[in-house]
């Protein structure tokens, strides 16, 4: 009489136990890596946007986005300065890993930043087997494109190498790629060259409060509107990836 | 021995007055409209009411409270309590932003409000937020998207949008007259070029929208931040006291 139930109720704990700590299972960190087109912006720079800030919005409260991304990187000063090393020591089976540099690395004029494109493979690769090491699941980015055109109105590719180096290490080391560079490009190239400077923290003197004298160039650097723009270019590349995470947007 | 030493300390009070940075007293802006206005629900991004980024324009004595909600006519809007709730925090020196309009001037919505109702009612916001020492702003509700054949912005809030300009001016209220420039922006941007001021959306897109958006009333991130500077240049085109507290990043000289 006595075994049967006490078992019963054991298999009853246990499958409690279970449907309890399932969820906690399915918590999924994305950790960010990059450079200032991914970066967070304190509000008081607005309406300066990384495109890691938006992205944050279109995920399941299971999924925690931690985006260490930093302004004026590259893939060397984002090591040699320690902030890899404790991400690294976070990492956790199933995270994310997402890799988007390239800005900072093909600066030639930016001594204290520029990174070869051996050493810039070579610190990729680092990236990916250091998450790898961890069971986390690495994802490279090619660095979203700057906003050139040509006279007759083409969007033209404006980081031609360091985008390549991600693509042949992505293929070699068999990891996922969003080619960013290239979606972009053909973001603006839709826009064309008026309308895309729509998508940059571009200000008219005395639009914006803030700013009376305006911005004046920039070719690089999101607002908000841009910057989710961006996010939407990866989660769409989320998705054609198959990856697990793509579960987790939201979808209204 | 004892004159000195008060003289010093007098002196010392002199200066300390004298380099102490005139405190500001902390106020509050409170915003209270409507859906084109309103904080939204992350799952509503990326729509945006220009309440959201009107956060950012300010020093950090001024703390922003976006009491606009979706679908709020000024009579919802006080039948619910939202302004009674309002008038129970507001403190003298602080400013009450007031735009509505959109879901007034629906007959066929549940809160329509008739256009003597709507005077009435706005009437009331500027004359309770006065009884506090507070400073009532009017602001002519902002334009919807839309256009003629020929490509000119049609007016979308003709009657409304003119019972503001009205009790602004009966009562001296201030005004910002959002619609009439809204609709400068619009012509200037045109008709296509204005859809990317809303949100305007292709299917597959964005994830909270899958089937794509095409909507001619509530604002994009570059929309809202749009109207929320023609908002802060009203601001200091009125000469109001908060002007003083846009926040002006200091510039440096690039290379």
């Amino acid at each position: 009489m006595d075994k049967p139930v006490s078992k019963k109720i054991l298999l009853f704990g246990l499958l409690a136990l279970m449907s309890f700590a399932w969820p906690a299972q399915n918590k999924v960190t994305v950790w960010m890596i990059g450079d200032s087109t991914m970066c967070r912006y304190d509000s008081s720079r607005f309406p300066l946007t990384g495109w890691g800030m938006p992205f944050a919005d279109y995920f399941s409260s299971a999924v925690t986005i931690k985006n260490k991304a930093r302004g004026g990187r590259s893939t060397r000063t984002f090591l040699s300065e320690g902030l890899w090393q404790p991400i690294k020591d976070s990492l956790r089976k199933g995270d994310y890993v997402f890799i988007q540099f390239g800005h900072n690395d093909e600066a030639e004029n930016y001594p204290d930043r520029y990174t070869p494109p051996a050493a810039y493979r070579k610190n990729l690769i680092r990236f990916v087997n250091d998450a790898r090491a961890k069971k986390a699941i690495p994802v490279l980015i090619t660095p979203v494109s700057r906003r050139k055109f040509d006279a007759a109105g083409h969007a033209l590719e404006t980081h031609a190498v360091y985008s390549g180096v991600v693509r042949e290490v992505a293929h070699r080391h068999h990891v996922s790629l969003i080619d960013l560079d290239r979606m972009s490009i053909d973001l603006y190239q839709r826009y064309g060259p008026k309308n895309a400077k729509l998508l940059f923290n571009l200000l008219a003197p005395g639009e914006n409060p803030a700013y009376p004298k305006g911005i004046a160039h920039n070719k690089t650097h999101f607002n908000a509107y841009g910057a989710r723009h961006i996010a939407e270019l990866v989660l769409r590349g989320i998705e054609q990836l198959h990856l697990k995470l793509a579960d987790y947007i939201v979808k209204n | 021995m004892r004159s000195t030493g008060k003289k010093i300390s007098l002196l010392a009070l002199l200066l300390l007055t004298a380099f102490a940075p005139a405190k500001r007293k902390d106020i509050t802006v409170y915003l209270i409209g409507d859906s084109t206005m309103a904080d939204k629900a992350v799952k509503a991004y990326p729509e945006t009411g220009w309440g959201m980024p009107f956060h950012y324009f300010f020093d950090s004595s001024v703390t922003v409270d976006n009491r606009a909600k979706n679908g709020r006519s000024t009579r919802t809007f006080m039948e619910e309590g939202r302004w009674k709730a309002v008038m129970n925090v507001l403190h003298p020196g602080d400013y009450v932003l007031i735009q509505f309009g959109h879901n007034d001037e629906v007959p066929a919505k549940k809160s329509y409000t008739p256009p003597e109702q709507f005077k009435a009612n706005l009437r009331k916001f500027v004359s309770d937020a006065r009884s506090r020492k507070a400073f009532p702003v009017l602001i002519t509700p902002v334009a919807r998207r839309r256009f003629d054949s020929a490509g000119r912005v049609v007016e979308t809030h003709p009657l409304y949008a003119g019972l503001v300009r009205e009790v602004a001016k009966k009562n001296k209220v201030p005004l910002i007259d959002l619609d009439q420039q809204s609709q400068a922006l619009l012509q200037q941007f045109g008709p296509e070029k204005s859809k990317f001021l809303f949100n305007y959306l292709a299917p597959g897109e964005n994830p909270h929208y899958p089937e794509g958006r095409a909507d001619n009333t509530h604002f994009s991130e570059l929309g809202a931040r749009k109207m929320a500077e023609i908002v802060l240049q009203g601001i200091r085109d009125l000469h109001l006291g908060l002007a003083d507290r846009i926040r002006v990043v200091d510039q440096k000289e690039k290379k």
